[in-house]
C-alpha cells in the first residue's frame, strides 16, 4: 500500500459525515453532516460541550468505529472502503492519545512506549533508543524504568503521550491530552506537538477544554449537538482575539473592535523573577497573562497571584497615575501586551467595554 | 516483529507476585491430582507386570483360554513331552501358580490372608530372574520349605518372617526370602517346590507329573532363533495352547490391564477430573487477569495490533501460567510418590514419560482455558477507550 500522501492533500478529509447510536426508537444521532479538512502541519482544536459529538468524531477518524454515512479519508485512505485488516494497518500511522492512559501495569514506562514502536519493523536497538528519546523529550528520562503504578497521574499521561508520538505519526488524534498534566508538562507536550506540526508536517486534531492550547492552535473547531458550529482558522491576531474573548471585560467588545485590539497586542516573554511592572513607575501598558503566573506586591507584601487568563496594569493605563503595585513573574511567563493608546481607543469605541473595565478596576482596587 | 520484543505475556504473569502465587497454587493442585492418578495408573501397570517380567525364559506356553497371567487356567502336564520334543529347546520347566486358594497365616495378626503362590521343580533350572530365588531354590527341596516375598504388604509379616507358620493350615518352614512386591490383586507371594504345591493345593490329589501346570518356561539353546522356535512349537502343540515370547507375554498382560481390567478407566477418569478442575481453575485465573487488563488490550487494538498478536500473547500467558503451576506440582509429586510408594509398596516413579504426559495435559488445560478466555480480548472495543 502506498504510504505516502500527495503534497497538500489533507491529512483528514471529511464530507457529509453522519453517525447515530442505537436503532429504532433508541436511535440517537451523534453527528450531522460534518464536513471539514485538516491539512498536514495543522494543529486543530476541537471544542464543544459534553455530548456534542467530539469523541465520536475522533473514534470515526481513528477507524475505531464503523462508518455509517459520509466520506472519511485519513492520510489518503478512504476508511469506508478499507477491509478490516488494512484498517488495523491504517491505525498504525495515527498517534492516539486517549483520555485514559491505559498503560500496562506489568510493563515499565519504556516498555509501554516500545509496544507502539514494535508495530514497525525497526531493529530492537533502534526501538529501545527511540522509546528512551521520546520519554526524555517529555521529561520522563529518569522514570523510564518505572512501572506505571510508581508514577503520578501526570507522569502516566506523559508515558501514554510518548507511546502515541514515538512513531512520529503523520496524524495525532488526542482527547484531552493535557487534562492530567501540570503547567510545565503541558507546555512541554504542546511544544512537542507544535514542533511536530512544523518540522514533520504532522496534523493534530485535539479535543480539549484547556484554553492554554488556544495559543498554539492553528484552528478552532467548535461543535454543538453533533454539528460544526464554528470553524475558525487562526493567525496570530486570531489567536489573541480568541484569547481576549475568554477574558472579562474584553469579551464585551464587538468582533471588529476585538480584532482591532488583538492586531495591536504583542506577545512578550518574561523569565522567572523578572519584574514586569514596578510600584510608583508610570504605566504605559497593560498585560494579559497567556501562560504562567505572577505575584502582585504592594509595600513588599504579596497581595495576589495572577494566572493565565487574568490581566494586570490596567489601572495606570486608564488613570495615567503611577503603578500602585509591583508585579513579578514567578515562573516563565508569556503575556499579551496592550499599550495605553490602544486601550483608550477601544474604550472610546465601546462604552460597554469602558464601563466593564472601570467596574472591574473599582472592584479590584 | 523483530526478536527481543517486549515479553508482554511474561511481564503480565510476574507483575503481581501474590497473584502468581495464588494462580500457581490453584493450578498445582489440579496438576498434582493428575500426577497422582497417572502415577497410580503407571504403578498399577508396573506392579501387575512385575510377576511376568521376572520370569526367566525365552518362550512361554500357556492355555490359550487364559485371559491374563494372574488367573488359574492350567493345561495338562503331558503337553510338556510334546514341547520337549521340539528342536532347539535347552530346557522346559513347568511353573505352577495359584492366586486364589492359598492362605498364609500372618504372624502379625494370626489370621489367614490370601497370597499368590509360585511353584517349580527346585532341581530344574531357575524359572525366575530374581537371584534370591535362584540362589535359594535348592533349599526348597527340604520338606515344607517356602521362600517368602520380603516386599509383601506389612500385614502379612513377611518382612521379618517367622521360622515357621501355616499355609492352608499346614505348617511351612520359611527358609529364605526374595523381593518381588505386591500388585493390586495380590498382597504378597510365596515360592515353593512343586511337591509342596501338590500337597497344599486344596482339593488336589494329583502328584507331580499329573497335576496340570500353569505355564511351561522354555529356554532355547544358544543361537536359536526365538521366532523360529515359536513356530515349531505352534506346529507341535494343539491350538488350545498359546506360545508367547517374553515381550509378547508382557504385552499380553499389559493389554489385559489396559483394556479389560476396571482399574485403568478409573485412573483415567481421575486424570480427567484433574484436567477438568485444572481447566476451570486456569480459566478463572486467565479470565480474571484479562478482565483487569481489558482497557490495555483494547488500547493495543486501537493503536494497530492485530487480534492474532493478542491471541498469541494471551495463549503464551496461559501456557506460562500452566508451567508456573506445573513446576511446583512436579516437585511436590516427587515427594508424594515417595511417601505413597513407601506406604503402599507400589512402584510410583516420576518417569520421563509420566513427566511428558502430565506436562502435555497441563499445557493442554491451560491453552484450552486460554482459548475460552481470549474471546473477551478479541471482543474488546477500542472505541470505548476514547
Amino acid at each position: 500500500m502506498d504510504m505516502t500522501i500527495a503534497p497538500m492533500a489533507p491529512a483528514i478529509r471529511v464530507r457529509g459525515l453522519n453517525f447515530a447510536y442505537g436503532e429504532g426508537s433508541a436511535r440517537h444521532e451523534a453527528l450531522f453532516d460534518v464536513s471539514f479538512d485538516i491539512p498536514p502541519g495543522q494543529l486543530a482544536v476541537l471544542t464543544g460541550p459534553s455530548g456534542s459529538g467530539k469523541t465520536t468524531l475522533l473514534t470515526l477518524l481513528g477507524g475505531l468505529r464503523t462508518l455509517q454515512e459520509g466520506l472519511v479519508e485519513v492520510l489518503g485512505r478512504d476508511l469506508a472502503n478499507l477491509p478490516a485488516s488494512e484498517l488495523v494497518l491504517a491505525r498504525r500511522d495515527i498517534g492516539f492519545i486517549f483520555q485514559m492512559h491505559n498503560l500496562f501495569d506489568s510493563l515499565s514506562a519504556a516498555e509501554n512506549v516500545r509496544m507502539a514502536l514494535e508495530l514497525g519493523d525497526a531493529p530492537v536497538a533502534e526501538i529501545r533508543r527511540a522509546a528512551r528519546q521520546m520519554l526524555d523529550r517529555l521529561g520522563m528520562a529518569d522514570r523510564a524504568d518505572a512501572k506505571p503504578r510508581a508514577l503520578s497521574g501526570g507522569q502516566r499521561q506523559r508515558v501514554a503521550i510518548a507511546r502515541a508520538l514515538a512513531n512520529l505519526p503523520k496524524l495525532v488524534l488526542a482527547d484531552e491530552p493535557t487534562a492530567a498534566l501540570d503547567r510545565d508538562a503541558t507546555t512541554n507536550v504542546l511544544g512537542l506537538l507544535k514542533q511536530m506540526t512544523i518540522e514533520r508536517g504532522t496534523a493534530v486534531l485535539m479535543v480539549t477544554h484547556d484554553h492554554r492550547i488556544v495559543d498554539l492552535a492553528d484552528r478552532l473547531i467548535h461543535m454543538v449537538d453533533g454539528r460544526i458550529a464554528s470553524d475558525v482558522t487562526l493567525d496570530n491576531a486570531g489567536r489573541v482575539r480568541e484569547f481576549l474573548k475568554t477574558v472579562e471585560p474584553f469579551s464585551a467588545l464587538n468582533p471588529a473592535d476585538l480584532t482591532g485590539l488583538a492586531e495591536m497586542a504583542t506577545l512578550r516573554h518574561f523569565e522567572p523573577g523578572e519584574v514586569i511592572i514596578r510600584e510608583g513607575e508610570q504605566g504605559e501598558e497593560m498585560f494579559l497573562i497567556a501562560e504562567g503566573e505572577v505575584e502582585v506586591m504592594r509595600d513588599d507584601h504579596e497581595v495576589a497571584r495572577l494566572q493565565s487568563g487574568e490581566f494586570f496594569g490596567e489601572g495606570s493605563v486608564m488613570s495615567g497615575e503611577p503603578r500602585n503595585a509591583t508585579v513579578i513573574a514567578t515562573e516563565a511567563m508569556d503575556a499579551y501586551v496592550v499599550r495605553r493608546e490602544e486601550v483608550a481607543e477601544a474604550m472610546k469605541k465601546s462604552s460597554r467595554f469602558r464601563e466593564q473595565l472601570r467596574r472591574f478596576f473599582v472592584r479590584r482596587h | 516483529m523483530p526478536g527481543g520484543a517486549v515479553p508482554l505475556a511474561w511481564r503480565n504473569l510476574v507483575a503481581d507476585k501474590w497473584r502468581l502465587l495464588r494462580s500457581s497454587a490453584g493450578i498445582a493442585f489440579a496438576v498434582l491430582l493428575m500426577l497422582v492418578q497417572l502415577g497410580f495408573e503407571r504403578a498399577f501397570f508396573d506392579a501387575s507386570l512385575t510377576q511376568v517380567r521376572q520370569l526367566d525364559g525365552d518362550l512361554f506356553v500357556m492355555n490359550a483360554s487364559k485371559y491374563c497371567f494372574g488367573t488359574r487356567d492350567p493345561f495338562a502336564y503331558r503337553e510338556l513331552d510334546a514341547i520337549r520334543r521340539v528342536s532347539g529347546i535347552a530346557s522346559t520347566a513347568p511353573l505352577y501358580a495359584d492366586w486364589q486358594k492359598f492362605f498364609w497365616t500372618s504372624p502379625v495378626d494370626d489370621k489367614p490372608h490370601l497370597v499368590r503362590v509360585f511353584a517349580f521343580d527346585p532341581a530344574a533350572p531357575p524359572v525366575f530372574l530374581l537371584p534370591a530365588i535362584a540362589d535359594q531354590q535348592a533349599l526348597l527341596e527340604t520338606d515344607n520349605a517356602v521362600l517368602v516375598d520380603s516386599r509383601s504388604r506389612r500385614f502379612l509379616g513377611m518382612e521379618n518372617p517367622p521360622a515357621e507358620t501355616k499355609l492352608n493350615d499346614q505348617t511351612v518352614h520359611v527358609v529364605g526370602s526374595f523381593a518381588l512386591g505386591p500388585d493390586f490383586m495380590s498382597d504378597g507371594s510365596v515360592v515353593m517346590s512343586d511337591r509342596l504345591f501338590t500337597k497344599l493345593l486344596p482339593g488336589n490329589r494329583a502328584p507331580v507329573g499329573a497335576l496340570p501346570i500353569e505355564a511351561a518356561v522354555i529356554r532355547l539353546r544358544g543361537g536359536e532363533d526365538v521366532s523360529a522356535a515359536q513356530q515349531r512349537l505352534r506346529a507341535a502343540l494343539p491350538p488350545a495352547l498359546t506360545i508367547m515370547t517374553k515381550p509378547e507375554l508382557v504385552e499380553f498382560e499389559r493389554e489385559f490391564q489396559a483394556k479389560l481390567s476396571s482399574a485403568a478407566p478409573i485412573f483415567w477418569l481421575g486424570t480427567l477430573v484433574g484436567f477438568a478442575v485444572g481447566t476451570l481453575i486456569s480459566y478463572q485465573i486467565i479470565y480474571s487477569d484479562l478482565s483487569d487488563r481489558l482497557p490495555q488490550y483494547a488500547t493495543l487494538k486501537g493503536i494497530g495490533y492485530r487480534s492474532s498478536y493478542l491471541i498469541r500473547s494471551v495463549l503464551s500467558q496461559a501456557a506460562l501460567t500452566g508451567l508456573a503451576g506445573y513446576i511446583p506440582a512436579w516437585l511436590l509429586g516427587l515427594a508424594v510418590y515417595r511417601v505413597i510408594g513407601d506406604i503402599a509398596l507400589l512402584p510410583l516413579r516420576m518417569s520421563l514419560q509420566l513427566t511428558a504426559i502430565s506436562l502435555a495435559l497441563t499445557l493442554g488445560m491451560s491453552l484450552l482455558a486460554g482459548i475460552l478466555a481470549v474471546r473477551r480480548v478479541i471482543a474488546a472495543d477500542p472505541a470505548e477507550i476514547f
